[in-house]
């Protein structure tokens, strides 16, 4: 017990088996994954449903995606008080854009103001991973990874949070086709889509303790959102 | 503000001589008062241990026994942990004692103001959650934080049962049982093997699996105490049951049968 | 001792008992001081266009900067205080710029209109959150490009702005805009709109119109903001 409290972070050992000095740390990791993944005229998103703390589960039914608008999704985990505090804002900061300019922000308008939003707090930062799904102007499926502060990258498929090491590279080579030769690339489908997105979750929760319980899958396209709850091992 | 001057500023003094006090420098372009660091809230001092929450057909019920404890001393005997805050919303709380009450009371004088307005608007469950969440964040991100964890309970605006957590962080969310501190271990297990994929318990059965968790607990958590309350809320009633008390079994305990 | 009016025309935020600013109408009236200025909004795009009082052949009439932009995408025409436009060009400026940093994407004209009509009503007589002690003096016609085509706003100094077809503004503005409502139609063409201002600026201008005394901008989706240089307006002017 002792040990596992000085692993954590906020304890601090001054010397062995000396006196223990606590000091407040203003971060928690709760864990969950996201994934999120373009086609050309839809966007599918999907996070796990698994908060946690350390070896305990907060709760098995904690979807980490929000639904910014009819055409934006936004996948975030990390510290779940910065997830809840950003998305809080973000959302405020969307409404008045609504009033003030009349119309709906478009995905790429979110993108660029989430980043801001990120750097702004450059040096207090939002420990948070984000990935920003969404259709664009054109109807066209994009997604957008986030780090903590701000840097960003449009693309086609990501992953972020506990998990998203363990999915990325498999996405790599089953969307993108790295590492593989002589392939003809197809066009991606909803059902495929979500097929690839059932299949890395079920792997990731093989081996990510933080990833589990189910998994919430949500496809954008012009008709609107939906959204499915495929159930995942819960141990 | 501290005050300092070094030996070096007294130098050119001398008893001798008559003051000068041009050549006498309180403070010179380096010295500045030395800027500590913050040192509050590093730890909580009195302390109470879990809180149970769980939902039950028709309401919620918290249980927290009345231990605050400060330390390994079990300092105070005699203390409730639970707090009716209206009509409509329970609460309690894990962590420092101290950041309870001061919580406690700003909480209790909003409600004073609210029912000054009486404008028929009341705070609910879940919007107490909310506002304490933002409390909780805002004295983290000072980091000066109120080193507690909160279990609201109550009804939600559609009327269903609605239980909702706070930590000292503004970590957040809501679930149909939530337990606090060590009992998170303990208890845990027990309510969801109960709870999980089958229909809402009635109140009596809630009622006996709080106080099957509140032994547990008693029996393996160093800082929990035998005497507990229960508090229970329905639509329109709230009940907090002031004079439990574990009825241990100590029967297994096969010393203290050939000591007896 | 007070002539027309009443004491109600010296606090600046003094409502006179029939509801009215007179220090906000005294400032509509100092637009009819200044030189006229027209926009056209087209399909293809907008016009704006002014005239350049050159009082003096020693004046170097360039410097007489009447028209400018405010994003690539937007351009403005003013006409009255021209100092006074320029804390409001700013402004407007300042704020299509933070928009784009902030959003990553052209602010909407009326968006632009809409952050300097907040600016020209902040005067007052308080020290406090006041930009100006006394209304802005100029009138301003914002012509822009965006999500909704061509798009032409006009704002006066009590900070209402409005969307038209064809507006004229300044000392000629009354003949001006009896001429383009007589020849403004829906399908006009930049070209016809640019020919238009021109004539209707001729006519209500009391210098002989020429390549200096007359500013020309457009703003269309393929060249965004464009001024005219003193050749393009030569040939212009030689045709009508």
């Amino acid at each position: 017990m002792m040990s596992v409290q000085t692993m954590q972070p906020g304890a601090r050992e001054t010397a062995a088996g000396g006196p223990r000095q606590r000091y407040f740390y203003p971060y928690a990791d709760n864990g969950g994954t996201v994934v999120a993944i373009a086609g050309d005229d839809f966007v599918v998103v999907a996070s796990d449903t698994r908060l946690s703390s350390g070896y305990s589960i907060y709760t098995r039914d904690q979807k980490k995606t929000f639904q910014l608008s009819e055409r934006t999704i936004l996948g975030s985990t990390g510290c779940w008080c910065d997830v809840l505090t950003m998305t809080k804002v973000l959302r405020a900061r969307m409404q008045m854009y609504r009033h003030e300019h009349n119309k709906a922000m478009s995905t790429g308008a979110v993108a660029q103001l989430l980043s801001t939003m990120l750097y702004h707090k450059r040096f207090f930062p939002y420990y948070v991973s984000n990935v920003l799904a969404g259709l664009d102007e054109n109807g066209k499926g994009i997604v957008y990874h986030y780090d903590p502060v701000g840097h960003h990258d449009p693309g086609k498929c990501y992953t972020g949070g506990s998990g998203g090491a363990l999915i990325q590279p498999l996405l790599d080579n089953q969307i993108n086709y790295k590492n593989q030769e002589n392939v003809t690339p197809e066009p991606l489908t909803v059902k495929k889509t979500v097929s690839i997105i059932k299949d890395v979750f079920t792997s990731a929760c093989e081996r990510d303790i933080y990833t589990g319980d189910a998994v919430a899958i949500q496809v954008i396209t012009k008709d609107g959102i939906t959204e499915e709850l495929f159930p995942l091992r819960r141990d | 503000m501290r005050f300092t001057t070094s030996t070096m500023d007294l130098m050119p003094l001398q008893a001798s001589q008559p003051f000068d006090p041009s050549k006498y420098r309180y403070t010179g372009p380096n010295v500045q008062p030395r800027q500590l660091p913050n040192t509050r809230s590093q730890a909580p001092i009195t302390t109470g241990t879990s809180v149970i929450g769980l939902q039950f057909d028709g309401g919620v019920m918290i249980a927290a026994d009345k231990l605050g404890s400060y330390g390994s001393l079990a300092r105070y005997q005699n203390i409730g942990r639970l707090m009716r805050v209206n009509d409509h919303v329970i609460l309690g709380c894990t962590g420092d004692y101290a950041d309870f009450q001061f919580l406690r009371d700003i909480i209790d004088q909003k409600m004073i103001d609210e029912e000054c307005l009486d404008d028929g608007i009341v705070t609910r469950a879940p919007a107490l959650h909310c506002w304490l969440t933002r409390v909780l964040y805002n004295r983290r991100s000072r980091f000066d934080p109120l080193w507690t964890t909160f279990v609201v309970g109550g009804l939600d605006d559609d009327g269903k049962p609605f239980l909702g957590f706070v930590d000292k962080l503004g970590t957040a969310y809501t679930a149909p049982q939530i337990v606090s501190g060590m009992g998170g271990h303990l208890a845990t297990p027990l309510l969801r093997e109960k709870m999980d994929g089958q229909p809402p318990l009635s109140e009596a059965a809630a009622r006996e699996l709080l106080i099957r968790c509140m032994t547990v607990c008693y029996y393996r958590d160093c800082r929990a105490f035998s005497k507990f309350q229960i508090a229970t809320l329905k639509a329109g009633s709230i009940k907090i049951e002031d004079d439990l008390e574990v009825k241990g079994d100590w029967e297994v305990a096969h010393f203290s049968k050939e000591h007896a | 001792m007070f002539l027309t009016r009443s004491e109600y025309d010296r606090g600046v935020n003094t409502f006179s008992p029939e509801g009215r600013l007179f220090q906000v109408e005294y400032a509509i009236e100092a637009i009819k001081l200044g030189s006229t200025a027209i926009g056209i909004q087209t399909s293809e795009g907008v016009v704006l266009a002014v005239e350049k009082r050159v009082t003096s052949p020693l004046m170097e009439p360039t410097t007489l900067e009447k028209i400018v932009e405010i994003d690539k995408h937007i351009g403005c025409a003013v006409s009255g205080l021209i100092a006074d436009s320029r804390t409001m060009i700013d402004r407007a400026r300042v704020e299509a710029q933070n928009h784009w940093f902030l959003y990553n994407e052209r602010m909407k004209v009326e968006s632009v209109a809409l952050a300097v009509s907040n600016l020209a009503i902040q005067f007052g007589d308080a020290d406090a959150e006041t930009a100006m002690s006394r209304p802005f003096g100029v009138a301003m016609l914002f012509g822009g490009i965006d999500e909704n085509g061509a798009q032409l706003y006009h704002m006066d100094p009590s900070g209402t702005f409005v969307r038209y077809s064809a507006k004229a503004i300044g000392s000629g503005s009354e003949g001006a805009q009896q001429s383009l409502e007589e020849t403004y139609h829906k399908s006009i063409t930049l070209k016809e709109a640019l020919k238009s201002a021109l004539t209707i600026l001729k006519q209500v201008m009391e210098e002989k119109l020429n390549a200096s005394n007359v500013e020309l901008a457009t703003i269309t989706p393929e060249n965004n903001f464009q001024m005219y240089s003193k050749e393009q307006l030569e040939t212009l002017i030689a045709n009508i």
